[in-house]
C-alpha cells in the first residue's frame, strides 16, 4: 500500500487516495459522465493544454462476471458470459466453448463449425462499426456516427434471422450452434453482405481521405513497435504498430485455415492507423464470410446432445480467439464437477489498457478523443 | 530474436511438431532450474510450476533465451483447501514464429490467511512487471481481488472494485454471493 | 405538472367564476379608468396625413379596415416597427427559426436519415415550437459558486448584442434598423463583443470544464476576427466608403465577388469560425470538455444562447450578401404596379366587383423585388454555411491557431494587393472604367 497518512475519522474508506491542489495543474474529471469517456473514468492531470498525468479508473460497470460464473453450470454460463459485450456476443463465448469441447471431449460437426465462422464475422463487423460510429463523434464528425450505426442494422437484421436475438444471440454451445439457420438465409446474407461492403468503401471518402481528420489524427499516440511487443497489446493497436500477429492465422481454430483472407499490418503506428485497421478488417470480413457461405456443407447436424449437467475433467484449458478489437481468451480451471472451479475472462481492453496511461501522458489534450477510442478500448468489457 | 513480419501462412502439422518443439522448451527449463515441476506438456501448451522465490529467474530466463516476450494474462485461482493461492501467469511471443501458438503457464503459488488483511498479511509475491511490463494492470487486479500483494509493483491499488468496498477480497471462495 | 382533476362540483365552478368576475371589474375600476384618464388627458393624438386620430376614428377603421390603411402605413415607417417586425428582430427571428428547421432535415438526408418527423401533420414541421416550449418549462439551475449577477445577465447579453449586428444589416433600399455612415466600423466593433461575453459567461459558471471551453473561444474569436477585418478592406478600397447602403448601391453593375474572390473566401472561412460552427466549433460541443462554456447554461438561458447563436449566423451571412453577392440588386421580377392603384383602388373582378381601396400598395415594388432577391441570396449563403456540419470532423486548437494567424492572413494580405491593383490601374473606383 502506499504511505498516505488519511485524516482523522476518514480511514473508513479503504481505497480512499488524497492530493494536494497545485496552482497550475488542473485535475479534470473525464468522468463517466462524460459525452467523450464512455462507461469509464479517466482521470487527467492537466498543464495548460498538455497532460501531465493520466491515470485511467476503470470498475464502472463491474459486475463480478468471473465470480459470479463460479455458481453456474457449464451450460448456464453461456448467457451469462456473454454479457461483457453484447453485440460481439459470439467472439466472447467462442473461446468458452472450444475450451469447454476441449474439457468435456466434444467433437463438433462441418457445418455447425462454418456457421460459427459466419456468426463471428458478422459479429465483429457489428461491433466495428459501432467503434467507428463513437470515434466518428468523438472527433465532431456526427455524419460518420450515422452512417456506420446505420449500416449496423444490415447486419443486425441478418443475426435476427439466424440466431433470434439482434445482440446477446446465446448462439454458441459447447458442441456446435443452438439452431440452424432458415432455409433462404444463404441468399439474403451474400446479398446484404454485398451491399454492405459497397457502403463500407464510401467511408474512404468522408472519413479516412477527409483532410481535417488526417491533420488530426496523424502522428499523434504513435506506438512504436517496441513498446506494443513489451506492453503485450494485442489486436488493431498491435497490427497498426507493424506486428503482424492475428490469432486466426497464428493459431487457427474451427475452419478458418480453410478460408481465404489476409491480415492487414500498418507500420506508422499512429491514431490514423489504428483507426484504419478496424474497417480494412471489416472489408477482409466480407470475403470470410462470402467464403465460408461457399464452402459450407449443405446440410448436417449443428448440435451435440449434452447431458443437462456436464461434468469436466480435472484440468485446466486456455483457449483464445480473435475478437473485434484483439485476442479473447478463456482461462477455465475444473476440478470434476459441473460448475466451472474457476472462469478468468482475459478481454483484449483490458490488456490494452495499459497503453492508455502510456499513449496519452504528454499528448495535448485536444488529443484526448482520438488516442483514447482508437485504442479500441470497450469499457464494459474490461471492468466485466 | 528473430523478427518475422511476413504474411504468409505458415502451414505445420501439429501433432508431430508439437511434442518436439514443447518437449525441447520444458527440458531447456528444467536443465537450468532443478527446483521447478513440469505440470503439463501438451500441444501448444506448457505448464511450469515455480515456488515464488525463483520466479524472477526463471522468468528472466524465459524471457531472454526462449523468446517469450510478453505476458497475455495473470490469473489468480484461489485454493482454500491447500491454504493456497495459485498465481497462473500466461505468456506468449510476438515476434517468434514458431512460437506464435504456444502459451506458456507459469504458475506460483503463496500461502493464504483465514483473516486476509490485504497488503499486510503473509499473502505476497514477487511482481514480475520489470520483466514483464504488461502485466501491471493484471496485478493491481489480482491484488483488489485476491488479495494477493505484490512486491515491487509501484501501485498496488484499486482499479475495479468501487472505492468504498470494505469486504474480503471477492474472489476468494469465502466470499459468498448474497441468494446464492 | 399532471395534477390529478378533482372530482366536478357545481357550486365550485360558480365560486370560481364570481371570483374571477370580482376581480376584474375591481381591477379595471381601481386600476384601468384612472390610466385611460391619465392617458387621455395628458397625451395628444397622433396626426397622419393632416387629419387627428381619435378614438371615434380607430373604432371606424376596426370595422371599415380600409379606413386604417393611414395609419398602418405611418405606423411602417416608424423607428419601432423596423425594429420590431421587418428588417429588425421579427425578420431576423423568423429566418432563424426556419434555419433550425432546414439544417435539421438537410443534416438528416445527408446523413440516411429522416430527421423531426412526428412533430406536426407534413415532416415535423412544429418540432421548433416543441422545442422552445420544452425549454421555457425546464428548471434554470445555476451553480452555487457561480458568479450570479454576470451569470444571469450573459446570455441576455449574448441574444443583445446579436440583435444589434441584425439591426446593422440593410435588407431592401431604405429599409434599414440603423443607417450609419461608418456602418462596417460598427459591424467590426459589434463583432468584437462576442468573445468578451463568451468569456464572461464561461468565467462566471466557476467551473473547470467552461473555463477550458471559454479561453479557447477567445483563442477562436480573437484569432479570427484580424483576417475578417483584413479581407473586408478590399472592398472598402474599391467602394470609397464605409456606410453598408452605399456599398450595395454600388453593386447595382456586378457583385464584388467577381473581383475579390479570395477575400470571399477568406470572409467565409471567417465566418464559420465566428459562428462557432463544424469545423471550427471547438468552444462549444467538444468531446472533450462536455459542451464548453455553455455548459452551465439550462433551459431558457440556453434558448437564448441558441437564438442569439442563429440570429448572428442570419445576421453573417446577410452581411457577406451585402458586402461580396450584391445586397438587394437584381433583375426585375414584381413588375412595377400600375399608377391607378394608388387613386383609384384595384379591381378585383372587372365588370361585377370594384374594391375601391385607396392607397392599398403598403410596400413599393422597388422593396418587393429587392427582399425577394435579398432572401434567396442569404438562404444560398446559409446552405453554404450549413454544408460543412455534414462533412467534417472538427479541428484541433493548434492547428485552428495556425490557420487563423498564418494563412489567413496572408490570403488577406493578398486580397489587399489585389484591390490595390485594380484601382491604381484605373480599373475600379473613382474615374475608373468600370
Amino acid at each position: 500500500m502506499s504511505d498516505q497518512t488519511y485524516p482523522k475519522g476518514q480511514e473508513a474508506l479503504p481505497g480512499l487516495q488524497l492530493e494536494k491542489v497545485d496552482d497550475r495543474i488542473m485535475t479534470l474529471n473525464v468522468g463517466p459522465q462524460h459525452p467523450g469517456s464512455g462507461h469509464m473514468r479517466i482521470i487527467l492531470k492537466v498543464d495548460g493544454d498538455y497532460i501531465v498525468h493520466c491515470d485511467p479508473d476503470p470498475g464502472y460497470v463491474h459486475r463480478g462476471e468471473e465470480k459470479m460464473a463460479e455458481y453456474r453450470n457449464y451450460i448456464t454460463n453461456i448467457p451469462h458470459l456473454e454479457r461483457p459485450v453484447i453485440h460481439d456476443s459470439c467472439n466472447i463465448l467462442y473461446p468458452y466453448c472450444l475450451g469447454v469441447e476441449e474439457l468435456l471431449g466434444i467433437e463438433v460437426s462441418e457445418r455447425a463449425k462454418y456457421l460459427r465462422v459466419i456468426a463471428a464475422e458478422l459479429n465483429r463487423c457489428v461491433y466495428t462499426e459501432y467503434w467507428l460510429g463513437i470515434y466518428g463523434i468523438f472527433l465532431g464528425h456526427s455524419t460518420m456516427f450515422m452512417w456506420p450505426v446505420g449500416d449496423r442494422e444490415l447486419l443486425i437484421d441478418l443475426l435476427d434471422k439466424m440466431t433470434g436475438a439482434r445482440v446477446t444471440h446465446a448462439y454458441f454451445v459447447p458442441g456446435g450452434v443452438r439452431n440452424d439457420v432458415p432455409a433462404n438465409f444463404e441468399d439474403v446474407c451474400l446479398r446484404q453482405v454485398n451491399y454492405f461492403e459497397k457502403r463500407l468503401k464510401e467511408y474512404a471518402d468522408v472519413f479516412y481521405d477527409n483532410p481535417i481528420l488526417i491533420s488530426r489524427t496523424k502522428d499523434t499516440g504513435v506506438l512504436s513497435r517496441e513498446d506494443a511487443i513489451k506492453l503485450g497489446t494485442t489486436g488493431s493497436v498491435l497490427r497498426a504498430s507493424g506486428v503482424d500477429f492475428d490469432i486466426r492465422k497464428k493459431e487457427p481454430y474451427d475452419v478458418y485455415e480453410e478460408l481465404d483472407f489476409q491480415t492487414n499490418v500498418l507500420k506508422e503506428g499512429d491514431s490514423y492507423a489504428r483507426s484504419k485497421i478496424p474497417w480494412l478488417d471489416m472489408l477482409e470480413s466480407c470475403r470470410i464470410i462470402r467464403d465460408a457461405l461457399q464452402k459450407m456443407p449443405k446440410s448436417g447436424s449443428v448440435r451435440v446432445k449434452l447431458k443437462p449437467k456436464p461434468k469436466g475433467g480435472d484440468t485446466e484449458v486456455y483457449r483464445r480467439v480473435e475478437s473485434g478489437r484483439g485476442a479473447l481468451a478463456m482461462h477455465i480451471v475444473s476440478d470434476g464437477n459441473s460448475q466451472p472451479y474457476r472462469i478468468k475472462i482475459n478481454v483484449p481492453s483490458f490488456r490494452n489498457l495499459i497503453a492508455m496511461p502510456h499513449l496519452l501522458t504528454g499528448e495535448k489534450l485536444g488529443n484526448l478523443p482520438p488516442v483514447y477510442w482508437s485504442l479500441n478500448y470497450w469499457p464494459v468489457e474490461a471492468d466485466r | 530474436m528473430s523478427s518475422a513480419d511476413s504474411t504468409e501462412i505458415v502451414k505445420t502439422d501439429d501433432s508431430s511438431l508439437a511434442p518436439d518443439l514443447d518437449k525441447s522448451l520444458s527440458d531447456s527449463i528444467s536443465k537450468k532450474f532443478s527446483n521447478i515441476e513440469i505440470a503439463y506438456v501438451k500441444p501448444d501448451r506448457i505448464r511450469v510450476n515455480v515456488k515464488k522465490e525463483e520466479i524472477i529467474a526463471v522468468a528472466t530466463f524465459i524471457r531472454d533465451e526462449l523468446n517469450f516476450d510478453h505476458a497475455e494474462s495473470v490469473s489468480g485461482v484461489d485454493y482454500p483447501k491447500d491454504k493456497q493461492i495459485e498465481v497462473v501467469y500466461h505468456l506468449g511471443s510476438y515476434t517468434d514464429t514458431s512460437l506464435a501458438k504456444k502459451i506458456l503457464a507459469l504458475a506460483t503459488r503463496t500461502p493464504r490467511e483465514d483473516n486476509p488483511r490485504p497488503g499486510n498479511d503473509s499473502t505476497k509475491l514477487p511482481s514480475l512487471r520489470d520483466v514483464f511490463p504488461s502485466v501491471s494492470f493484471h496485478e493491481r487486479e489480482c491484488f483488489e481481488m485476491l488479495g494477493v500483494y505484490f512486491d515491487g509493483h509501484p501501485d498496488n491499488r484499486r482499479l475495479l472494485l468501487p472505492e468504498d468496498w470494505a469486504d474480503i477480497p471477492p474472489l476468494r471462495k469465502d466470499f459468498a454471493i448474497k441468494g446464492r | 405538472m399532471s395534477v390529478i382533476a378533482p372530482k366536478f362540483r357545481l357550486g365550485y365552478l360558480i365560486k370560481g367564476i364570481t371570483d374571477n368576475i370580482f376581480w376584474i371589474i375591481v381591477l379595471v375600476t381601481l386600476m384601468g379608468i384612472p390610466a385611460i384618464q391619465i392617458v387621455l388627458i395628458y397625451i395628444d393624438f397622433p396626426v397622419i396625413d393632416g387629419e387627428i386620430w381619435n378614438p371615434f376614428r380607430v373604432l371606424d377603421a376596426m370595422t371599415h379596415p380600409e379606413r386604417a390603411l393611414p395609419l398602418v402605413k405611418n405606423f411602417m415607417q416608424t423607428d419601432l416597427f423596423k425594429i420590431i417586425a421587418f428588417p429588425g428582430f421579427g425578420f431576423a427571428a423568423l429566418i432563424a427559426a426556419a434555419v433550425i428547421f432546414v439544417e435539421r432535415k438537410m443534416l438528416a438526408k445527408l446523413q440516411l436519415r429522416v430527421g423531426p418527423f412526428y412533430c406536426g401533420k407534413v415532416e415535423g414541421i412544429l418540432q421548433l415550437m416543441a422545442d422552445g416550449l420544452k425549454l421555457i418549462s425546464k428548471e434554470i439551475i445555476i451553480p452555487a459558486k457561480a458568479d450570479k449577477p454576470l451569470f444571469w445577465v450573459s446570455p441576455v447579453l449574448f441574444a443583445a448584442t446579436a440583435g444589434a449586428f441584425v439591426a446593422l444589416i440593410p435588407v431592401a433600399p431604405g429599409w434599414v434598423v440603423a443607417d450609419i455612415d461608418l456602418g462596417l466600423l460598427a459591424v467590426f466593433a459589434v463583432i468584437g463583443f462576442f468573445p468578451i461575453i463568451t468569456i464572461v459567461s464561461a468565467w462566471s459558471a466557476n467551473s473547470k470544464f467552461p473555463f477550458i471551453g471559454g479561453i479557447r473561444a477567445l483563442y477562436q474569436m480573437v484569432s479570427f476576427e484580424i483576417p475578417l477585418i483584413l479581407s473586408l478592406l478590399g472592398i472598402v478600397m474599391l467602394t470609397g466608403s464605409l456606410n453598408l447602403v452605399e456599398i450595395v448601391e454600388s453593386q447595382v453593375n456586378f457583385p464584388w465577388i467577381i473581383f475579390m474572390p479570395v477575400g470571399a473566401i477568406v470572409f467565409f472561412i471567417c465566418i464559420l469560425a465566428e459562428l462557432e460552427r463544424i469545423p471550427f466549433d471547438l468552444p462549444e460541443a467538444e468531446s472533450e470538455i462536455v459542451a464548453g462554456w455553455l455548459t452551465e447554461f439550462s433551459g431558457m438561458m440556453y434558448g437564448l444562447v441558441q437564438l442569439g447563436s442563429y440570429l448572428k449566423l442570419y445576421a453573417f451571412a446577410a452581411l457577406f450578401v451585402v458586402l461580396f453577392l450584391g445586397g438587394w440588386n437584381g433583375p426585375v421580377i414584381v413588375p412595377p404596379f400600375p399608377a391607378e392603384i394608388v387613386t383609384d383602388g384595384i379591381t378585383v373582378m372587372p365588370d361585377a366587383l370594384t374594391v375601391e381601396i385607396v392607397g392599398l400598395p403598403l410596400f413599393t415594388h422597388e422593396m418587393i423585388n429587392g427582399t425577394i432577391w435579398f432572401i434567396l441570396k442569404t438562404v444560398g449563403v446559409i446552405f453554404f454555411i450549413l454544408l460543412p456540419r455534414g462533412v467534417f470532423p472538427r479541428v484541433r486548437i493548434d492547428l485552428l491557431l495556425k490557420i487563423g494567424w498564418y494563412k489567413l492572413i496572408v490570403l488577406a494580405f493578398v486580397n489587399i494587393f489585389i484591390a490595390l491593383a485594380l484601382v491604381y490601374g484605373g480599373i475600379i473606383g473613382p474615374g475608373g472604367i468600370l
